[in-house]
């Protein structure tokens, strides 16, 4: 699963499939399913949070839309929203997914997000733990001062 | 999947395609865990999975990009094809249009690859001998003319799926040794990695080579 997460698009395939978008969006004032969905596939795969974001929202837009694809959007909105740490969109696209179909690609993304996210809530966990500590040294010292201020 | 307590020489990127409902995913979880997965749905997108093979006596760490048959991936997948060192192309026995369609996939292959990229022809689903549709001479004649490397195949009874993959491997390794392939360019496929830990390497693949033969 990682490697697919960390695998980033060639920006000349991300470049062309833009093109096509904005090539569809003037000429014809909107773009067809496919080519959203072509772009929003090299979007949430792009190095840069902004781009996985934009393809976050096309995937949305597809997925309300247009339910004959929607086991593929919603699994690339589940990618999408790992990639940028959005840990409890991606497992909520994950168990939607569950929920119509048992999969076990669906089901690798899922735990991979989930032991993603237990090691940020260990790592949050440990630098609030650092956090009380320093807190407490702080007021151990105050107090120590306030004690011997008064000691004299 | 956990990292494998090996140490390995090369790296070689392959992919997977063919039509949809071919069995690639089937071949590749064959391959990678040595069992049969009965209902298996579309892949979307993209697979991904990984074994560590031995050549020569030298252990190699495959990388295997399982590609989604559906059209609509068929443009997106594209990208999957540049840098693969084997491409192994896929049809079912039992249904001549996925036959059909490969002069498709192989103008995509030799497009998107480079000269010295192995393409190895599996014909899937040869435990089904009484629905085939396309014969093996047939077949083994299309391989020839193009210059493939071919075998028929059963996901289901894993008959020739481990000499698909490893065939192909010995033929990039090949092409290695005999210069046809250079590792130097970024888009071979191969990555070469040196067999002895240097004394500066701290990733666990120097702690591991004494754990090399635990079964």
């Amino acid at each position: 699963m990682e490697e697919l997460l960390n695998d980033v698009v060639p920006q000349e395939d991300l470049e062309r499939f833009e093109k096509k978008y904005h090539h569809e969006q003037e000429l014809d004032g909107e773009v067809s399913t496919e080519t959203k969905f072509e772009y929003a596939f090299c979007l949430v795969r792009s190095r840069y949070t902004n781009d996985i974001r934009k393809g976050i929202m096309i995937l949305e837009e597809l997925a309300r839309l247009h339910p004959d694809g929607r086991r593929d959007y919603i699994y690339y909105l589940a990618f999408g929203n790992a990639r940028i740490k959005n840990y409890t969109e991606g497992l909520k696209y994950c168990r939607a997914f569950l929920e119509i179909e048992s999969n076990d690609q669906v089901r690798s993304l899922e735990e991979y997000i989930k032991k993603q996210s237990d090691k940020e809530i260990a790592k949050g966990m440990a630098v609030a733990g650092g956090a009380a500590l320093v807190l407490g040294g702080i007021l151990a010292i105050a107090m120590a001062k306030n004690n011997r201020n008064r000691d004299k | 999947m956990t990292a494998a307590p090996y140490n390995y020489n090369y790296i070689f990127k392959y992919i997977i395609i063919g039509d949809m409902g071919v069995g690639k995913s089937c071949l590749l979880h064959q391959f990678t865990e040595k069992k049969f997965m009965a209902n298996c749905p579309h892949t979307i997108g993209v697979e991904f999975g990984t074994r560590i093979i031995e050549v020569d006596d030298k252990k190699i760490k495959l990388q295997i990009w399982d590609t989604a048959g559906q059209e609509r991936f068929r443009a997106v997948t594209r990208s999957y094809y540049r840098g693969a060192a084997g491409a192994l192309m896929v049809y079912d026995i039992t249904r001549r249009s996925t036959y059909n369609h490969l002069s498709s996939w192989l103008t995509d292959t030799r497009n998107l690859t480079n000269p010295s990229t192995v393409i190895f022809l599996i014909g899937n689903k040869s435990d089904l001998e009484s629905t085939r549709e396309v014969t093996y001479e047939e077949a083994k004649e299309f391989a020839d003319e193009n210059g493939l490397m071919f075998l028929e195949a059963s996901a289901m009874t894993g008959q020739n799926v481990e000499e698909a993959f490893l065939e192909t491997a010995r033929k990039i390794y090949q092409n290695i040794q005999e210069g046809r392939l250079d590792l130097n360019a970024s888009e071979s496929g191969v990555q070469h990695r040196p067999s002895q830990p240097s004394r500066t390497s701290l990733s666990s693949e120097a702690t591991n080579v004494k754990d090399q033969c635990s079964c």
